[in-house]
């Protein structure tokens, strides 16, 4: 036995990350960690790499309790992680990268440069990797960086190395490779922990598999008698009350209208409708597409093709101010960074994408009535709509993000995840202002990463996988069926080369 | 206590005004403070534009060179024979130029206000000096002296000048659409594009704005010198900048008032013209001027960092 862990736990600030995780790894054993965004399976990586410390919980190592204060002490008994995002210095070049932080020196206790050069290119060579040791790592690829990780991670004695789903941004060759590396490793006698969200990946690669649901690890058991639907019924498992049911309404007039839509690298030729009075769902794991998407229709990024109609026009959309123009609206992901101007006042937010104006000049009257209908409206708590939109709970201030939207008199709505940090009962009210909007003849496209969500709310669900559309499901699906379509290759409906 | 730390740059200038009457006799007389108004308006002009830009979430360092640039053009037009009033709108206008130039550069090549105008900074103070090879311009009619040193039954005209300018500036920033936007994009310009509002048409607005207004300043000086100085304004941005920020303007900007840069200015201007009066080294002035600086923005940000 390499490691055990039993009930690790890690709060931060009153969120608890992971509340009880279990896991054991053997040597010489390909150990799959698997659940939903927000399981807990990367805050139990970083525990095991030493970024994070524990809050309680045992961790043994070799049959040791350790406790490593940082990522140094967990690399000296041999913990090595490949990140999920690059934690790379972009201006060096690749060997240098490989030995940051410890460079190789020679006896005057300098860094020799052509040691590490020659042991980078040996490294390289025998993985045949597509690198040279003297690019910058700046012009790599995603999956280039990715591939100088690796190197970094195995360049020295590891037992224990940590892959953070390492193929989403890499290439067909590219994670064959991978898998080769991981192979390698494990036949001598590394122990291997890999996280990934493609199941079609697992077979290939995996030994025994972990999974986690809601920071507490539900289930281990050998990769060979698990089977697929089993897994995914462990990953989604709970029965989630029913806190909000809508009532659907008969679709109107159709008022958007997505063609063959591709916005390059995440966006592959996607094709939806949303009609007057529905509120279409839109699933996928992250990383699938969906907030691309959005950026997309709303003209943030520029697609390379497709075409798209707001209500029945064919619209060109070069700019968000297009999209506004058309009736268009975007609730972003990024509330703070994208969504709300927090000091500035209520009022001044909600008139933001139409201040009424005569010939450049505020009609301050009407903004203060436009103000109070929306406060009265969407039933944001606040003293008044001079106070700083900063103050606001989360769910209040999603709400006067979504009062932009209202008071401008927008037609189309995309919704990217619009519960995110906001509290249950604000979330019920969001969905209840989503609803309300629909009734009065809007188009609604929601993504989010909530599944239960999505089935309480949506009139059907879309499901993206990789930048494509995988398919269309009712509202009245289940999670595994969701969750099928986003991980899974569906079968025959794809025709790609 | 909220309201005490905003009016402290308020309560901080009648602290002056009462501290330098009790220091010296020759504080509050007519012929000082009038001389105060106008060594003031010069910067409290840039100042107002400086305000916009501030709000804006920008800055703009080529104030000085710009002012230089501007008084340099409308003299020059004045020796070739233009009458004032063109060569006022020449010196206005050519600061209006420049300053639609850094809008232009800062939203069109996507660079950061404070590189394009330490830029242009250097560039327009080189043209400046280029054009005029390096000498100043002395041909100017002596009427043109009235625009910084003349009065209206009493009043400098400097100060009407200062006081139309300061409404102006203050209607655009709380009645006109350009106003309302120049918050938005000073506060959050991501949340502003993603509202659809033309953040860049609005943000070469606010500049060439500015400079429309550091030209004026920039006849205003030259009429007070009756020269047109290519070396005029060095340091100046540093005038304005600080009256901004005393006055509760924020660099990270969102924030800033019209009546607070006025403030700031005169707080400054007070703070010279006591050190000139109680006969302390001209050069401390620079010294003093820069800790003022630290100092209102250390007060503000104690107050932010409480109110989280």
């Amino acid at each position: 036995m390499l490691l055990e862990l039993k009930g690790v736990q890690k709060r931060f600030g009153g969120v608890v990350a992971l509340r009880s995780g279990d896991l054991s790894i053997n040597a010489g054993e390909v150990h799959l960690v698997m659940g939903e965004n927000g399981a807990g399976k990367s805050t139990m990586m970083k525990i095991i790499a030493g970024l994070y410390q524990r809050d309680g919980g045992e961790m043994k190592w070799r049959g040791e309790s350790v406790n490593f204060a940082n990522p140094v002490e967990a690399a000296k008994v041999g913990i090595a992680m490949v990140h999920q995002e690059s934690l790379l210095a972009p201006h060096l070049t690749v060997a240098e990268n490989i030995f940051l932080g410890r460079e190789l020196s020679n006896r005057f206790g300098l860094v020799d440069r052509g040691a590490m050069f020659d042991k980078a290119r040996r490294l390289i060579e025998e993985h045949h990797f597509p690198l040279q040791a003297e690019w910058k790592v700046e012009r790599l690829s995603p999956a280039g960086k990715q591939l100088v990780e690796i190197c970094r991670a195995i360049q020295h004695g590891t037992s224990l190395l940590i892959f953070d789903e390492p193929t989403s941004s890499l290439s067909e060759a590219e994670t064959h490779e991978v898998f080769k590396i991981v192979r390698t490793l494990r036949d001598r006698g590394t122990g291997v922990i890999y996280i990934t969200h493609r199941m079609d990946e697992l077979r290939s690669v995996g030994d025994r598999v972990t999974i986690l649901r809601d920071g507490e690890t539900v289930h281990s058991e050998s990769m060979s008698t698990l089977s697929t639907s089993s897994m995914i019924r462990y990953m989604v498992g709970r029965e989630v009350a029913a806190l909000y049911s809508r009532e659907p309404v008969t679709p109107g007039e159709e008022l958007l209208r997505v063609h063959n839509l591709t916005s390059p690298p995440s966006v592959k030729d996607v094709s939806l409708t949303v009609r007057a009075g529905e509120i279409v769902g839109m699933a996928g794991l992250v990383g699938a597409g969906r907030t691309e998407l959005c950026r997309a229709i709303f003209g943030l990024d520029q697609p390379s093709a497709g075409q798209i109609w707001v209500g029945g026009e064919h619209v060109s959309i070069g700019n968000p101010r297009d999209a506004v123009r058309h009736g268009v609206a975007l609730i972003p992901e990024d509330r703070q960074k994208t969504g709300l101007a927090r000091e500035l006042p209520i009022s001044w937010n909600v008139t933001l994408a139409g201040v009424p104006s005569k010939y450049g000049v505020l009609q301050h009257g009407v903004e203060r009535e436009i103000t109070a209908k929306a406060i009265e409206r969407l039933r944001i708590r606040c003293d008044s709509g001079a106070q700083k939109a900063g103050r606001l709970s989360g769910g209040n201030q999603q709400k006067v993000v979504i009062s932009k939207w209202v008071s401008r008199g927008a037609k189309v709505f995309l919704f990217d995840e619009p519960t995110r940090g906001i509290d249950i009962g604000a979330k019920v009210e969001v969905f209840e202002v989503m609803d309300e909007l629909a009734r009065q003849g809007a188009a609604i496209l929601m993504v989010s990463s909530e599944l239960p969500e999505l089935l309480q709310v949506a009139d059907r669900i879309l499901v993206m996988r990789q930048g494509r559309l995988a398919g269309e499901l009712p509202g009245r699906t289940t999670q595994e069926e969701i969750m099928r379509l986003a991980t899974l290759p569906s079968s025959g409906t794809e025709l790609e080369l | 206590m909220k309201t005490v730390q905003r009016l402290l740059p308020f309560i901080t200038l009648i602290i002056l005004v009462v501290a330098l009457s009790i220091a010296t006799p020759h504080f509050l007389t007519a012929t000082n403070l009038s001389s105060v108004v106008r060594q003031t308006a010069v910067f409290n002009i840039m100042a107002l534009g400086m305000t916009l830009i501030i709000i804006s979430s920008g800055v703009d360092l080529s104030v000085g060179s710009i002012l230089a640039m501007g008084g340099l053009m409308g003299t020059m037009a004045m020796s070739k024979g233009q009458p004032i009033l063109v060569g006022v709108l020449v010196g206005i206008l050519t600061g209006g130029l420049f300053g639609l130039i850094n809008g232009l550069a800062i939203t069109r090549l996507n660079i950061s206000p404070f590189i394009v105008t330490l830029g242009t900074m250097g560039i327009v103070r080189g043209l400046a000096l280029v054009v005029s090879n390096g000498l100043p311009v002395h041909e100017i009619p002596k009427a043109f002296s009235y625009l910084g040193e003349g009065t209206v039954l009493g009043v400098p005209f400097v100060l009407l000048l200062l006081v139309v300018c300061a409404f102006l500036v203050h209607f655009l920033l709380d009645h006109t659409r350009l106003g309302r936007y120049t918050f938005a994009i000073g506060s959050n310009q991501d949340a502003a594009i993603y509202a659809g509002i033309p953040v860049k048409f609005h943000t070469t607005a606010i500049y060439a704005i500015g400079g429309l207004l550091t030209g004026l300043a920039g006849m205003i000086e030259a009429s007070r010198l009756m020269t047109g100085q290519p070396t005029a304004g060095q340091g100046y941005e540093l005038q304005a900048i600080a009256a901004v920020v005393i006055g509760g303007g924020s660099l990270r900007g969102g924030e800033g008032s019209v009546v607070g840069t006025l403030i700031g200015g005169f707080i400054m201007g007070l703070l010279a013209n006591g050190c000139d009066l109680l006969g302390i080294n001209p050069y401390w002035q620079q010294v003093i001027i820069g800790a003022v600086i630290i100092l209102a923005v250390s007060v503000d940000e104690l107050r932010k960092r409480r109110a989280v």
